[in-house]
């Protein structure tokens, strides 16, 4: 009576992982939310070339320039106002990078690991570069909530550097879907259904 | 072809509107408001008059929009001694009191509605910074001058 029942829970259990694999399998082999994913990945690309990761942009919110003339011109009020404003400033700075980096990531994770057909290898490699940069960030937010906008000039060097690899990395992936949505179906049938 | 000669037409109604009005404003500050002030704020359409009598009114509305997103990004990567600067003469041009300028800016913060509708959120919030650091230390200059003004007159007034 046991030996059967025992038969029934294992052939059961088998089905489930069965089932379970397969899912897992299916997700693997299909991209989720291709189109989505893309515009998410192409809107964060835009959002880190244009408006945070540009120098022009960075000499502004971390320009020793304007604390300089602040330190010199201004009053102690004033002084207290500006180191307040641009800690507001670079914390925001710091938050919005990492928001862009995790839409890249989810790009990447969602369409280009899939499209561009990356190795085990260059897949591991960008998975630590996305890690470091994420924990880079937090350390970021820590620096600048504690020491001020001026105070980890080094550690923005290093992410603003760190996001550029990974911005060139995204474009790269981003162009190769660019060509790949070009190639007619009738010229290239095996790229097609992947684009859809 | 229609959207290459339509951005050709946005092209020529810019350059048209920078060389007869924007070159005869000097300041960044400036072209901002006044673009900021051809905009409908019930619609975000931009309307000129002028621009209109020669392009449509979707090539002025575009051109317009780019004017202002320039003047907008010049303002933005202004240094803040230049943007106290800017403020300062914009004041002076204002026909009002200063202090009566600031106070009305502090509280009424107009420079919020003057940015382009399609500015990100980090870069507006930048700019209403600095415009806030720049209206403290004009402020704070008007309060020194107010208190040098008294302590002159009653160093004056013996010789008087």
């Amino acid at each position: 009576m046991i030996s059967p029942m025992i038969q029934l829970i294992l052939t059961f259990l088998v089905v489930v992982g069965v089932f379970v694999a397969l899912y897992f399998l299916s997700r693997r082999s299909q991209p989720a939310g291709g189109s989505e994913s893309l515009l998410e990945g192409r809107a964060a690309l835009d959002a880190l070339q244009r408006e945070l990761l540009p120098p022009e942009m960075l000499d502004r919110i971390f320009s020793k320039a304007d604390h300089e003339y602040v330190s010199q011109d201004a009053s102690a009020a004033v002084r207290e106002l500006f180191l307040k404003e641009r800690r507001k400033i670079a914390l925001s700075w710091a938050h919005e990078l990492r928001e862009q980096i995790l839409s890249l990531r989810r790009f990447h994770l969602g369409s280009a690991r899939f499209y561009a057909r990356l190795s085990v290898r260059t897949e591991i490699k960008l998975a630590l570069q996305f890690l470091s940069l994420l924990f880079l960030c937090q350390i970021l937010r820590g620096l600048f909530f504690v020491r001020g906008a001026y105070g980890a000039p080094r550690v923005v060097g290093y992410a603003v550097a760190a996001s550029a690899r990974i911005c060139s990395i995204s474009e790269n992936a981003m162009s190769f879907l660019k060509a790949g949505e070009l190639d007619s179906p009738s010229e290239n049938p095996e790229r097609t259904p992947m684009l859809l | 072809m229609r959207p290459v000669s339509k951005r050709m037409d946005v092209v020529e109604a810019g350059d048209d509107l920078r060389r007869r009005t924007l070159s005869h404003i000097k300041r960044p500050l400036d072209r901002l408001i006044y673009l900021a002030s051809t905009r409908d704020y019930n619609t975000g359409f931009y309307y000129h008059d002028g621009l209109a009598s020669r392009f449509s009114q979707e090539v002025v509305c575009e051109a317009l929009a780019d004017c202002h997103r320039q003047a907008f990004r010049e303002l933005l990567l202004s240094p803040l001694e230049n943007l106290v600067g800017q403020m300062a003469e914009y004041i002076e041009t204002s026909n009002t009191s200063p202090a009566d300028f600031v106070a009305a800016w502090k509280k009424l913060e107009p420079y919020r509605v003057a940015v382009p509708v399609d500015t990100d959120l980090l870069t507006a919030e930048f700019l209403f910074s600095n415009f806030k650091i720049a209206l403290a230390i004009l402020e704070a200059r008007l309060n020194t001058r107010r208190q040098a003004a008294p302590d002159a007159s009653l160093h004056q007034s013996p010789a008087q």
